[in-house]
């Protein structure tokens, strides 16, 4: 222990730079991974618990062909009795808003609505209002539900908004405003303890109006008799429901939504593993460098006595020290970043349902260990071979001061053939398909490119030596970085590698996504023709199914600048155990005004033209991917009269959703799903009408006070952008991080070339050498880092974002991107890049200017 | 009066009016009893949505092969909440329905009882208006042809019955022509006759298991819209059946201050279903040895003496079992004692014997006038 102090903690107390940094970056490396676990299993946590406490005590859920079932359907269903109770449930996502036409201060809330005198044994409901205290009874609930105007809000959500029992609030979902006063306070139990207590309950009649959902239940909640099967009942009841309904555990909402996610969390967590593997290339290059600085001492070790094992020991010990430190620190950094990244999640995910009920949990005993249980072996693996490394030094080779600082004259073979082999290794799991979904062959073809574009950063840095122009341009500080570089390739590589990795994923994910932006704003261009769309209330999620009112659908058409007006409808439906969209749009509007890009057949209007008044639909290109259908191709899909088949007449290009999305002409889907109220319309307008005078017009006849939304187009298309952007905000912060770790990497590797280096350095200074040119010949040697990092990152990067394109978001997504480089985004990126370089080697070049020989000699 | 199961509903409604004190408005759109409105069979056996409060009653005494005696009472209440809902949803609240379901296994020494309430949303309760047909989820009595087709189980206790009721007796209409006054205020008042002698056949389910039975029923049917009053505390009703083909309904409306009230009243029909309407001062109703409910804590006498002297009537009434107590404390909150009772006495000089049932309320909980009100 005496040995490990004296030997392993006094240098790392004596280089704190080097060794906080080293430690940050472990710290940031195990951070991103816990962030990222964190995030992801909060999310889908998250939803699984606000699920349960939302389903209360319901054994099996009965739905409807693409969610609710249609009231007459339910009216069959009094034979449910047999099996225990049936409780009809109205559930949706409405803002809670001040009374007014005002919006400010808004927010999300979820909406249960129930028959209480249904509800009571499958959800529980404490009432804690001070007006009435004691006993809760369905009387009293009754009282409070079946006055039209009445809402009960958890206390939580009251105080927050300082309301109380008698207090008017509006109920505002999509176009509709409901006036209504809080008749009641609910405790933190049952439903309402989830979703930070977003959460009111009304009586279902009242929400049905408030919903704009008449006439059809969301689901109905089955609680089965004590004593029965779950399993049998459900297979029993499965057999007794008409066709187009289904029973359903509801856990099993929670399965889909995990599966929705799944793609996307498998993404970031293979990205958060980046920032580990630069963590790893950190500590082996610190414990490189202690092996390298100390090999005199290391040799003295030997000398009186100490056998091979201790060395090893010592050097893995200090690996060990450096983990645990960074862990340490890195468990309540991860957490912290974890609450960003749900944040950034949120926006990203469909539904506010599944977003709100996202929490990151607190830090756990388990967390911190499972910090540990990765960071610590990883680091002892990063150190191994500089360990085993210093263990094979003899006390006789210590003395001959052999290896790294000669000039090797000649490269190694192994490095351009190692490189060339993962290449086409790389290269053939490209090709593979994926596996259950997951784009597992297309990780490692890129985890292939990043070795083997690590492989060839030890060729790059012995051209330096040959490379002529710095030479020329740079006099003899350039010459001198130069051969300074060339000699200390080994330890170099490392950090440069590292370095280039981050840059590489940086560039890879900048491609992919500036490729996949300017695809999108293409296809908005070519898709969104029509001149003012209407949205069901603003900021409403996708899965918020909120509705356009008959009212605005008339007031529009009836303007006369208005020539024609599509709208969209859709549900979400079961296909395959995952979930899709199936939505309608009236085609003869969309053939005669709009425009869908086709990706098959070619004669996109003909298959369109065809699909009308027939059982015939045309699949996003998702669809089609996902699910392996192709034109001609019979779908089969669950409608309210049961299975039916559905020819695919094209497939067309779509990025408004990852999760498939098959569409009809609007009176198939009537004739499928039943009448519902469109999601959203599309108003095309005579030549030389005023979009803004139209949108105008609309509105004032619709009153001031009816919250609807209608964008003109040119509007719309930069909400799509802006949504587009937001969504990727995560994994740029994300690459950012990895840029600045592997920043740090390249301060501490120049550091300790200059610390290594203090004699060379004296004897220059000795020779009349100015600080002013030590310091620029350091920083010079940053700088040819910079680019060789970024040379060789680029070059990977760029092969990344192909399979980042073609195989992974292909496999993950099914979107089809048009390769597109972001040029400028490139320049400014690489200009930053070597700004930090330069920054990153000015610390070293102030303390090379200062070494004297002296200093040196003291020092042994 | 009667039927109190539905004070069950009718609290519930009691609730909402008194929460939200409905406006002296509302109240004219419900219409109230008058003794100028003659009941018409089978007409009024449908349901009348006009009036706020209303119930069908069913009770018998049966028997299995083997001599194994069952009580039985089903009934299906309509209480109306706002004749005229502003939202269009199906389930906006109208009326509330509910439904009491009690099965005394003499025997064993059972009272098993279950309770519903719905509101008619989708149809999974309700009652037509053109004929005798009520339901409320699986519990349903039509007519089919004269027989009252009558089913209620409840599944989770497996218990329940299965039966065909026909009448072999004229309706008797209570009161003056079937309207039945209940308090000093003219309003107070309902419509309301028996079907006082029904055989019956079918089975009784207990434990899952159908046993074939046969017996007799009696079916009660009242609409009106308000009842009691403040100073009314509860009441106790008898039908019976006695063995010379003559059967009785009598009720005492008792006081808070312990009198009884003058609106107490009960009908005679005789063996050729000829009634005579029986004032409060026609007949006396003497409690006897009590009972003291474990669970609510309330003392209902149960052995009465009753006579009739108008009627030439004696008799001695006891419950077949003490413990017959409901407790609607789920969905209504009321709490009362309805069971099956057997009567012996004489009739002149004849010496007569019977079975019935017995309802009292008002002995738990606040006064039913405050329930009802």
């Amino acid at each position: 222990m005496n040995l490990f102090r004296w030997f392993i903690l006094r240098p790392l107390r004596a280089d704190l730079a080097r060794t906080g940094v080293t430690m940050a970056g472990i710290a940031v490396g195990i951070a991103v991974v816990i962030a990222i676990r964190l995030a992801n299993t909060s999310s889908v946590l998250g939803f699984e618990t606000a699920l349960n406490a939302m389903s209360g005590r319901t054994s099996l859920e009965i739905t409807g062909a693409g969610g609710g079932v249609a009231e007459e359907r339910l009216a069959e269903l009094g034979w449910l009795r047999e099996y225990g109770q049936a409780s009809p449930v109205v559930e949706g996502d409405v803002l809670l808003a001040p009374p007014g036409a005002a919006d400010a201060g808004a927010e999300l809330v979820r909406l249960l609505g129930v028959d209480i005198l249904r509800d009571r044994p499958f959800r529980d409901y404490p009432l804690v209002d001070a007006a009435a205290p004691g006993e809760i009874t369905t009387r009293r609930f009754l009282a409070l539900l079946t006055d039209p105007q009445a809402v009960i809000l958890t206390r939580e959500l009251a105080d927050r908004r300082r309301l109380e029992v008698g207090s008017a609030v509006d109920l505002v979902s999509g176009d509709r405003r409901a006036s209504l006063i809080v008749k009641g306070l609910l405790g933190r139990e049952g439903p309402a303890e989830v979703l930070d207590g977003n959460f009111v309950l009304m009586d279902i009649a009242a929400a049905q109006l408030a919903l704009d959902r008449l006439g059809r239940v969301d689901r109905v909640d089955v609680r089965l008799a004590d004593g029965l099967d779950a399993a049998a009942a459900r297979q029993a009841i499965a057999e007794r429901l008409p066709p187009g309904l289904a029973v359903q555990r509801p856990e099993r909402r929670g399965a889909q939504v995990e599966k929705m996610l799944a793609a996307f969390h498998f993404n970031l967590t293979a990205l958060s593993y980046i920032a580990l593997l630069v963590g790893m290339f950190l500590v082996y290059n610190t414990v490189s460098v202690g092996v390298i600085t100390r090999r005199a001492e290391i040799g003295m070790l030997r000398t009186v006595g100490a056998p091979r094992r201790v060395v090893l020991a010592l050097f893995l010990g200090e690996a060990a020290g450096l983990a645990l430190v960074g862990c340490a620190a890195g468990a309540p950094l991860g957490w912290l970043l974890a609450q960003a990244a749900v944040r950034m999640t949120a926006s990203t995910v469909s539904t506010f349902w599944v977003a709100a009920a996202a929490h990151v949990p607190p830090l756990t005993a388990g967390d911190v260990a499972a910090a540990f249980a990765a960071g610590v072996p990883l680091a002892l693996v990063a150190a191994v071979v500089p360990a085993r490394e210093a263990a094979r030094i003899t006390p006789v080779g210590a003395l001959r001061d052999e290896g790294e600082l000669l000039l090797r004259r000649r490269l190694p073979k192994r490095y351009p053939l190692g490189a060339a082999a993962l290449l086409a290794a790389g290269a053939w799991c490209a090709t593979r398909p994926a596996v259950d979904g997951l784009p597992v062959f297309g990780l490692l073809a890129v985890l292939a490119v990043v070795f083997a574009a690590a492989l060839c950063v030890p060729p790059a840095l012995y051209g330096l030596q040959r490379l002529r122009g710095p030479r020329r341009w740079l006099r003899v500080e350039g010459e001198l970085a130069c051969t300074n570089l060339g000699g200390a390739i080994r330890r170099l590589s490392i950090s440069v590698a590292a370095l280039m990795v981050s840059l590489a994923m940086m560039v890879a994910i900048a491609v992919m996504v500036g490729s996949f932006r300017e695809t999108v704003a293409y296809w908005v261009g070519q898709s969104l023709q029509a001149d003012l769309f209407v949205a069901a209330g603003r900021g409403s999620p996708a899965g918020a199914r909120q509705t356009v009112s008959a009212d605005v659908e008339a007031a529009l058409v009836a303007h006369e600048g208005v020539l024609a007006v599509d709208a969209f409808r859709s549900v979400d439906l079961s296909y395959r155990d995952a979930l899709i969209v199936v939505g309608a749009g009236r085609f003869d509007v969309l053939l005669e005004h709009g425009n869908l890009l086709f990706k098959a057949p070619a004669d996109g209007r003909r298959a369109l033209a065809a699909a009308r008044g027939r059982p015939a639909v045309v699949v996003s290109e998702s669809f089609a991917l996902r699910f392996g259908a192709a034109v001609g191709d019979v779908v089969t899909l669950r409608t309210a009269r049961g299975e039916q088949p559905f020819r695919v007449n094209g497939v067309y290009y779509d990025y408004s959703t990852d999760r498939g999305l098959v569409v009809m002409d609007e009176a198939t889907f009537a004739a499928h799903y039943g009448e519902r109220r469109p999601s959203g319309l599309a108003a095309y307008l005579a030549p030389g009408a005023d979009p803004g005078r139209v949108r105008r017009d609309v509105l004032a006849a619709l009153g001031p006070e009816r919250p609807v939304f209608i964008n003109t187009n040119a509007a719309l298309r930069q909400n799509v952008l802006r949504v587009f952007d937001s969504t990727f905000a995560i994994t740029r912060a994300l690459e950012a991080i990895a840029i600045c770790v592997s920043l740090f990497g390249v301060a501490a590797t120049l550091l300790a070339l200059a610390l290594e280096r203090r004699r060379p350095l004296a004897m220059l200074r000795l020779l009349g050498a100015e600080r002013r040119r030590l310091r620029r010949m350091v920083v010079i040697e940053a700088l040819l880092l910079g680019v060789v990092s970024l040379g060789i990152g680029v070059a990977a990067g760029v092969l990344i974002s192909l399979i980042l394109i073609y195989v992974i978001n292909v496999q993950s997504f099914g979107w089809t991107i048009q390769f597109h480089l972001p040029l400028a985004f490139l320049l400014r990126a690489a200009l930053l890049v070597l700004a930090g370089a330069a920054l990153a080697g000015l610390y070293p070049a102030r303390l090379a200017g200062r070494f004297h020989l002296a200093e040196r000699g003291a020092d042994a | 009066m009667t039927r109190v199961g539905f004070l069950g509903a009718a609290a519930a409604v009691a609730v909402l009016i008194g929460t939200h004190g409905l406006p002296a408005a509302q109240e004219s759109e419900w219409r109230q009893a008058r003794p100028d409105r003659a009941l018409e069979l089978p007409r009024d056996h449908a349901s009348h949505p006009e009036y706020r409060i209303e119930w069908w009653y069913y009770t018998g005494n049966l028997a299995a092969d083997g001599g194994r005696r069952f009580g039985y009472q089903v009934t299906f209440f309509r209480v109306g909440v706002d004749a005229q809902p502003a939202n269009p949803s199906r389930w906006a609240v109208r009326d509330l329905h509910a439904a009491h379901l009690a099965v005394t296994d003499v025997a064993a020494g059972r009272h098993l009882s279950a309770e519903r309430l719905n509101r008619a949303g989708v149809g999974w309760a309700g009652a037509a208006t053109d004929t005798l047909e009520v339901w409320n989820e699986g519990w349903r009595v039509a007519l089919e042809g004269a027989t009252h087709r009558l089913r209620a189980r409840d599944d989770s206790g497996g218990f329940g019955v299965d039966l065909h009721l026909t009448p072999v007796k004229p309706a008797a209409a209570h009161g003056v022509g079937g309207f039945s006054r209940k308090g000093a205020q003219p309003g107070n008042a309902s419509h309301y006759y028996s079907l006082t002698r029904l055989e019956t056949r079918g089975q009784v389910v207990l434990d899952g298991a159908a046993v074939d039975v046969v017996g007799s029923s009696w079916m009660d049917h009242e609409f009106g819209t308000s009842f009691l009053e403040p100073a009314q505390q509860g009441w106790d009703w008898f039908s019976l059946q006695l063995d010379d083909g003559t059967e009785l309904m009598a009720y005492v409306i008792r006081r808070r201050d312990g009198a009884l009230d003058p609106h107490s009243a009960g009908t005679f029909v005789d063996a050729a279903g000829r009634t005579t309407r029986l004032r409060a001062g026609d007949f006396r109703l003497a409690p006897g040895r009590t009972w003291a409910s474990p669970a609510s804590g309330a003392v209902y006498p149960v052995e009465w003496r009753v006579e009739a002297p108008a009627v030439d009537l004696a008799l001695d009434v006891r419950a077949v079992l003490d413990a017959q107590e409901l407790r609607t404390g789920e969905s209504t909150g009321v709490t009362y004692w309805e069971g099956a009772v057997v009567a012996a006495g004489t009739r002149g000089a004849q010496p007569v014997q019977g079975r019935g049932y017995l309802e009292m309320t008002g002995y738990a909980g606040p006064p039913m006038s405050e329930v009802l009100r």
